[in-house]
């Protein structure tokens, strides 16, 4: 077995070297071939870390986790997917790329994002000793019909360790895994002075408890289904958190029990950003970080691309990738949480990495544009910019103010057009996945040529 | 007599598994558009419709095993279904709930799971999926266009609500897509089929109107941007 450990190994890295030679992404085969050469690459490699931190959940992992590399670096060596390739082949291509050609890790500690699926497989070859679930989205899991397998894959990963779960108390869901498994758990959320009274009623349909069955109440939401809960017929409730976040003068302040409030850097924008960032705190505090270390990862934190990404543009741009209609309506949520007038560019493409059918925009909550995003000109663009300029108005956009050009470049140009004749408005592109690197390329152009905007922007409200 | 369109979203939260959403958007636009009022009741699983309450039902699509659910609900009415069905009643059933109309659905192991048998209609699961982008061209609402994703082979003796000009349709064999019958439209096209297709949209609402006694006409709205769909979705994604 060592053998073809060892042949997977080499097989595996050349691989790597090969794709790095050629400029592709090396994120995923490698350790696909690795995997099928020799299935226990993982559990061989696993066993010779000393530490593994895992952050698992709906949305927002790759930002977590990366948030949480960053931080964890100021402690030593991490060994990371940064990618978000998180699944077996991507968890294995990371480790992978740490391994001498003698099948020995050169780094003992690592950070990986894994997919809630594959988590049950891999968590017994992982030391992981800390555990994070940013969020558990019962809207997505609704349209799949596997509110149950989700929640029982993730507890099952959970069950084949000993690791700390940091959960998000302000998600019924994550509680529930909080309050079913055996493993010592702690909540990070907000304060309730963030709460807000309503939220959009699409947005939180279905929000029962898992305990018995009853509607949940709720005294305040801070978005989707995250906010302050209580079931009324059972004792299921949000925990008071242990890591409790408040933003003030766009800075967020960590409280935790009667340790002295810590204030940190805000690097990430929009409300679910701000999650991930509380959520990383707590992880890098449950592995024993101080607050130094923690801000001094969050002043190196370079933003993934497309999360919320800022170009020094002239006007300023700020690029999103959106996938699916749950991380669309957050993406949505954030832009209109940034206060303004702005310029909005939606590129859709139906590529294979896309997905052929956009049937999807039917089910995004693109009716926040009309009624809270500031926009005051859209364009929609990429292969299917007519369907997008469909949905806008059927979302009760006003058309006039729809440019449609399926045309990328020139569509992204529009929008600047647009948004300096309008006095230099900010313009806002969100983006499918095979839009957003040629859009990021065409952002990077206009850095470079024109004159730096000042980037000195209100965050999140 | 009601001058509002009283519209029937049955079972949302077991079929609505392709952005129905999209379909009901539309139609409820288009009435707005027109000054004409409209009324959309969500009908929550386990709940049984009062069918002399609605002018237009709509049975969206859902995986196999929510689409046995709602069958089996369904079928304690059907005798009442029949009648309304008859009476005209429009219905607008996509993908799954296309297949809950006929007499069963026979599941890759040989179950047959029993349908409406509101028409005399019947589907095999069969492999591969049929997947892709489609055209067809209706005669009672020219050229449809949209996307198409089932694993089931129907085959039906009514007429069909067109021919494909490209794609799988029914069971990727007779060229035939969808089922026309009385005042019901069956399709596999899945949302959003209406916003692409207005005269779709607006065939449906007509047969609605009709059949509530409102007496409104369906003025010609700016459908530019939806012709410029239809369109391109036709010249790029079919290919002429």
């Amino acid at each position: 077995m060592a053998i073809r450990f060892l042949l997977a190994v080499w097989v595996g890295k050349w691989t790597q070297t090969l794709l790095h030679l050629l400029g592709k992404n090396a994120t995923s085969l490698p350790g696909k071939i690795a995997l099928r050469l020799a299935p226990d690459v993982i559990a061989r490699l696993g066993r010779q870390l000393e530490r593994c931190v895992v952050v698992t959940g709906t949305n927002g992992k790759t930002t977590t986790a990366n948030l949480l590399s960053s931080m964890l670096k100021q402690t030593g060596p991490q060994i990371t997917n940064a990618e978000g390739a998180n699944l077996q082949q991507g968890l294995t291509s990371a480790l992978l790329a740490d391994t001498t050609w003698f099948g020995r890790l050169r780094k003992k500690s690592a950070v990986f994002e894994i997919d809630e699926a594959t988590l049950p497989l891999v968590a017994k070859h992982l030391p992981i000793r800390v555990l994070a679930v940013t969020n558990v989205f019962r809207d997505q899991l609704d349209r799949y019909g596997e509110l149950d397998t989700t929640l029982e894959k993730i507890m099952a990963g959970l069950n084949q360790t000993e690791a700390v779960a940091v959960l998000n108390g302000d998600d019924p869901l994550a509680r529930h895994i909080g309050r079913q498994s055996g493993n010592r758990s702690v909540y990070f959320g907000m304060s309730r002075s963030m709460a807000r009274a309503e939220v959009r009623d699409q947005m939180r349909d279905g929000a029962f408890c898992l305990s018995c069955g009853h509607e949940l109440r709720y005294d305040g939401f801070f978005y989707g289904q995250l906010g302050l809960y209580v079931c009324p017929a059972c004792d299921f409730f949000r925990p008071l958190p242990d890591f409790e976040g408040t933003m003030v003068n766009q800075r967020l302040e960590v409280r935790q029990g009667s340790l002295p409030t810590v204030v940190y850097d805000v690097p990430v924008r929009g409300m679910f950003n701000l999650y991930n960032e509380l959520c990383a705190i707590a992880t890098a505090r449950m592995c024993g970080l101080t607050a130094d270390q923690i801000s001094a990862g969050l002043r190196r934190f370079a933003t993934p691309l497309g999360r919320m990404q800022v170009y020094a543009t002239s006007p300023v741009s700020i690029l999103n990738l959106i996938k699916n209609p749950t991380g669309c309506d957050g993406v949505l949520q954030a832009i209109a949480s940034e206060p303004g007038p702005k310029v909005l560019c939606i590129a859709i493409n139906d590529q294979a990495a896309d997905g052929r059918d956009v049937s999807w925009l039917w089910d995004a909550d693109f009716e926040l544009v009309p009624e809270q995003l500031d926009a005051v000109h859209c364009v929609t663009t990429g292969m299917r910019a007519e369907d997008m300029a469909l949905r806008l108005k059927y979302a009760g956009y006003d058309t006039t103010h729809i440019h449609c050009d399926p045309e990328l470049s020139s569509g992204i140009h529009h929008a600047f057009t647009l948004a300096a004749e309008r006095g230099g408005l900010p313009v806002y592109i969100i983006a499918t996945y095979t839009a957003l690197y040629p859009a990021a390329e065409i952002l990077n152009r206009k850095v470079d040529h024109d004159e730096p905007a000042p980037l000195h922007r209100a965050s999140v409200s | 007599m009601s001058q509002r369109l009283c519209i029937a979203h049955l079972y949302p939260d077991l079929l609505n598994l392709y952005a129905d959403k999209g379909n009901i958007l539309t139609l409820v636009r288009r009435l707005e558009w027109r000054g004409i009022e409209v009324e959309v009741t969500e009908v929550p699983s386990g709940s049984e419709p009062r069918l002399q309450d609605y002018h237009l039902v709509l049975l969206g699509g859902g995986s196999d095993r929510e689409q046995a659910l709602v069958g089996q609900t369904l079928r304690t009415k059907r005798s009442e279904w029949q009648a309304a069905v008859e009476d005209g009643l429009p219905l607008l059933a996509v993908c799954g709930g296309y297949q809950l109309l006929g007499h069963f659905y026979q599941l890759p192991d040989g179950t047959k799971v029993p349908g409406l048998e509101l028409l005399d209609l019947e589907t095999v699961a069969g492999s591969p999926r049929l997947i892709g982008n489609i055209a067809i061209d209706s005669p009672e609402c020219g050229t449809i266009v949209g996307f198409e994703n089932h694993g089931g082979r129907t085959t039906h003796r009514h007429a069909p609500l067109g021919f494909v000009r490209q794609g799988h349709g029914n069971n990727g064999q007779d060229k035939q897509e969808g089922v026309r019958y009385k005042n019901i439209v069956g399709t596999y096209i899945h949302g959003p089929l209406l916003p692409k297709n207005p005269r779709l949209a607006d065939f449906m609402l007509g047969l609605s109107l009709a059949y509530a006694g409102i007496n409104a006409a369906l003025e010609p709205l700016d459908d530019r941007m939806e012709e410029a769909a239809h369109e391109a979705f036709l010249t790029r994604r079919i290919g002429g």
